[in-house]
């Protein structure tokens, strides 16, 4: 079974809400990525590790500037594979997702590239620039394959597109609370609420929020929604505020996910 | 798969969820209008009475007798603004307005497609947001300033290398969050569908044109139609009434920059592969992390690191050849251009006439072609003065 999957059946059987962050591989080097993503073991539910881009249009200030100083140390999806060998070599079996853009994909080669995901142990794929309408290639090669599933994002204008999207979705659904970019501070669509609790309805896996979440707190009014929440952005800031320590991040994500889970929010 | 959003392989809609609706609401717009006669001729009067097409084919007496062929201009250069940019800005404001948007954004590297669209924006009383490269901001205050006149608000974008690219993402970014009251207007022939068949379509009348006129001087169609290409929109537009007329050969001229063996230029057609970049697969300079790289050109209009998708498509099957001119080369026939027949032309359509006069070597005096003159060269002024006097360029 994917691993993202049992974690979620997991989860639903403990009746807890997961937690998800996100952060840039290579900032501000491998190394130092490796020890954060160690240092949330037990505790973050899945890991989403963005693979740095010279171009990222669907993200805000905070992980384009993480992308471009990432990439100016020399992180790549080649050195990002190698990260993920070494961590499960050494035993770490929480979920990993890739963020990454379509480019990056196509560059190293679709097959070659999915075949590489299977083996170091990648369980799932967020693809901001590939819609529904452009899935099929990567679809088609993702067929059959367990190792690896595709994450579907929705966002509140999705609309009459949500049911389509859900079809063939997978593991979790990321649903986006502002239009937009990454990291805009707690500022979520006005129809928030309406939106998640929509595709909530329909959703048979759990329905995850993010863009612009920074503590527990900021999910409390659709936390009887929401299966899950995500913290990119503001994770990264509590990195760098904190000098990239790993204590600052088990820190963090152990508090997040324990305010998250407890009665009463 | 969304199949006519294709050129062959090319093209498509690599866009975030947020947009994929706005998309959708576009391209349902724009099909709607261009059959609504009441739009065309809507359309038709602003190009008439406001950019004074239609514009002419002149043909360059002392050009054609010294390189021994008739090398006609299409004259754009002419145009309200100076460049063919503004009849793709009116058309796609004019189609803004009809879908209600209070507001547009585009992206501009030199500052012409932001020129043109904060006129267009004065024009139909909507508030305007130029995105701009910090370092283009810099290096063409002048255009930055003609923005600001109009009313438009230029926003001076730093990320990544501050010029044309960073400015398109954010441009895009801005467009994800705002698409609701927002229209975004491309100027180039780049894009997620629709725009690439937006920006052809309003760009289409240079063609129209310049056939008619070509067969009214010589009474059949010309054996070359040339033009330069950045993200193509001239050269899209130059081609378009050509492109099924198979014995007319078409020409699209890239900038080779420092040369394209050199790792300073933007010939995305010669020296890329394809990928995905703002919204589109293309032909793309990228690195072998698949990033994408930085484009030289001493053309700031050309100055971009892909090119549209059906371009690509084009050369893929033959139908379109695209060739690189250094900057050397453009200059040179900048200044050949400007001493014999008195016109300055804009560098990026200096490119095509270098290789004008390079291909009207192996023609007749009986065959003709075609240059787009896509815009004229007072905004390049200080880039020339500065590469006149050896100082490199200032792009």
């Amino acid at each position: 079974m994917n691993r993202i999957e049992k974690r979620m059946e997991e989860l639903k059987a403990k009746n807890e809400k997961a937690f998800i962050t996100y952060y840039t591989a290579g900032l501000p080097d491998m190394e130092t990525t490796e020890k954060i993503i160690e240092a949330q073991r037990g505790v973050t539910d899945v890991i989403e590790l963005g693979i740095p881009f010279s171009d990222p249009t669907a993200d805000g200030p905070v992980i384009q500037q993480a992308s471009y100083e990432a990439i100016q140390k020399g992180a790549s999806l080649k050195r990002a594979f190698e990260l993920m060998d070494k961590i499960r070599k050494g035993g770490n079996e929480q979920p990993v997702v890739f963020m990454m853009y379509y480019n990056t994909i196509l560059n190293y080669g679709l097959d070659t590239f999915i075949k590489k995901c299977a083996q170091t142990g990648v369980d799932g794929l967020i693809v901001p620039d590939l819609p529904l309408e452009e899935q099929e290639t990567l679809r088609d090669s993702l067929k059959g394959n367990d190792n690896t599933i595709l994450i579907e994002l929705v966002s509140p204008v999705s609309g009459g597109r949500i049911p389509g999207i859900l079809k063939g979705a997978r593991g979790f659904v990321y649903c986006v609370s502002s239009m937009g970019v990454t990291g805009q501070a707690a500022d979520f669509h006005k129809e928030v609420i309406g939106y998640l609790s929509k595709v909530k309805s329909i959703s048979s896996i759990p329905v995850m929020m993010g863009f612009g979440i920074r503590e527990a707190s900021d999910i409390v009014p659709m936390k009887d929604i929401i299966d899950g929440a995500i913290v990119g952005s503001h994770f990264i800031n509590i990195m760098r505020d904190s000098g990239f320590d790993p204590d600052a991040a088990r820190e963090y994500v152990t508090r997040f996910k324990r305010e998250m889970n407890k009665g009463g929010m | 798969m969304n199949k006519k959003a294709y050129y062959g392989e090319y093209g498509g809609q690599f866009v975030s969820e947020s947009l994929m609706n706005t998309l959708d609401e576009v391209d349902r717009a724009f099909e709607e209008a261009i059959k609504d006669p009441a739009f065309i001729e809507e359309y038709h009067y602003y190009l008439r009475q406001y950019v004074g097409r239609e514009t002419p084919l002149y043909l360059a007496g002392r050009l054609s007798e010294k390189y021994g062929t008739k090398i006609y201009l299409k004259r754009e250069d002419l145009n309200h603004t100076g460049a063919h940019k503004i009849n793709n800005v009116l058309g796609q404001i004019l189609l803004a307005k009809r879908m209600g948007k209070t507001r547009v954004i585009a992206e501009t590297g030199a500052g012409q497609h932001g020129v043109a669209t904060a006129t267009g924006a004065a024009l139909f009383d909507m508030e305007c947001t130029v995105y701009m490269g910090s370092e283009d901001v810099k290096r063409q205050s002048l255009n930055v300033m003609r923005m600001e006149m109009l009313g438009a608000k230029v926003v001076s974008v730093e990320s990544g290398s501050n010029t044309l690219k960073d400015a398109t993402n954010e441009a895009i970014r801005t467009w994800a969050k705002t698409a609701e009251d927002t229209f975004y207007i491309i100027g180039s022939a780049i894009g997620p569908y629709p725009y690439p068949k937006m920006v052809k379509e309003f760009q289409s009348c240079i063609s129209r044109e310049a056939k008619r006129q070509h067969m009214e001087a010589e009474g059949r169609l010309p054996d070359v139609v040339m033009a330069c290409v950045g993200g193509g929109s001239n050269s899209i537009g130059m081609f378009a009434d050509f492109i099924d007329e198979k014995e007319v050969e078409l020409i699209g001229v890239e900038a080779a920059g420092k040369g394209i063996d050199t790792n300073e230029h933007a010939a995305s057609m010669a020296k890329g592969r394809p990928g995905v970049l703002h919204g589109t697969r293309s032909y793309l300079l990228q690195d072998e992390d698949g990033n994408i790289q930085l484009a030289h050109s001493i053309s700031a209009g050309l100055d971009y690191p892909g090119v549209g998708p059906e371009h690509a498509y084009l050369k893929d099957t033959g139908r379109a050849k695209y060739v690189p001119i250094t900057d050397d080369e453009a200059m040179e026939a900048l200044m050949e251009l400007t001493q014999t027949e008195g016109i300055i032309p804009a560098i990026e359509s200096a490119h095509a006439l270098a290789y004008a006069f390079k291909k009207a070597k192996e023609m007749s005096k009986e065959q003709s072609m075609i240059v787009c003159l896509s815009g004229r060269g007072d905004k390049d002024v200080n880039t020339i003065a500065a590469y006149l006097r050896g100082e490199g360029y200032l792009n």
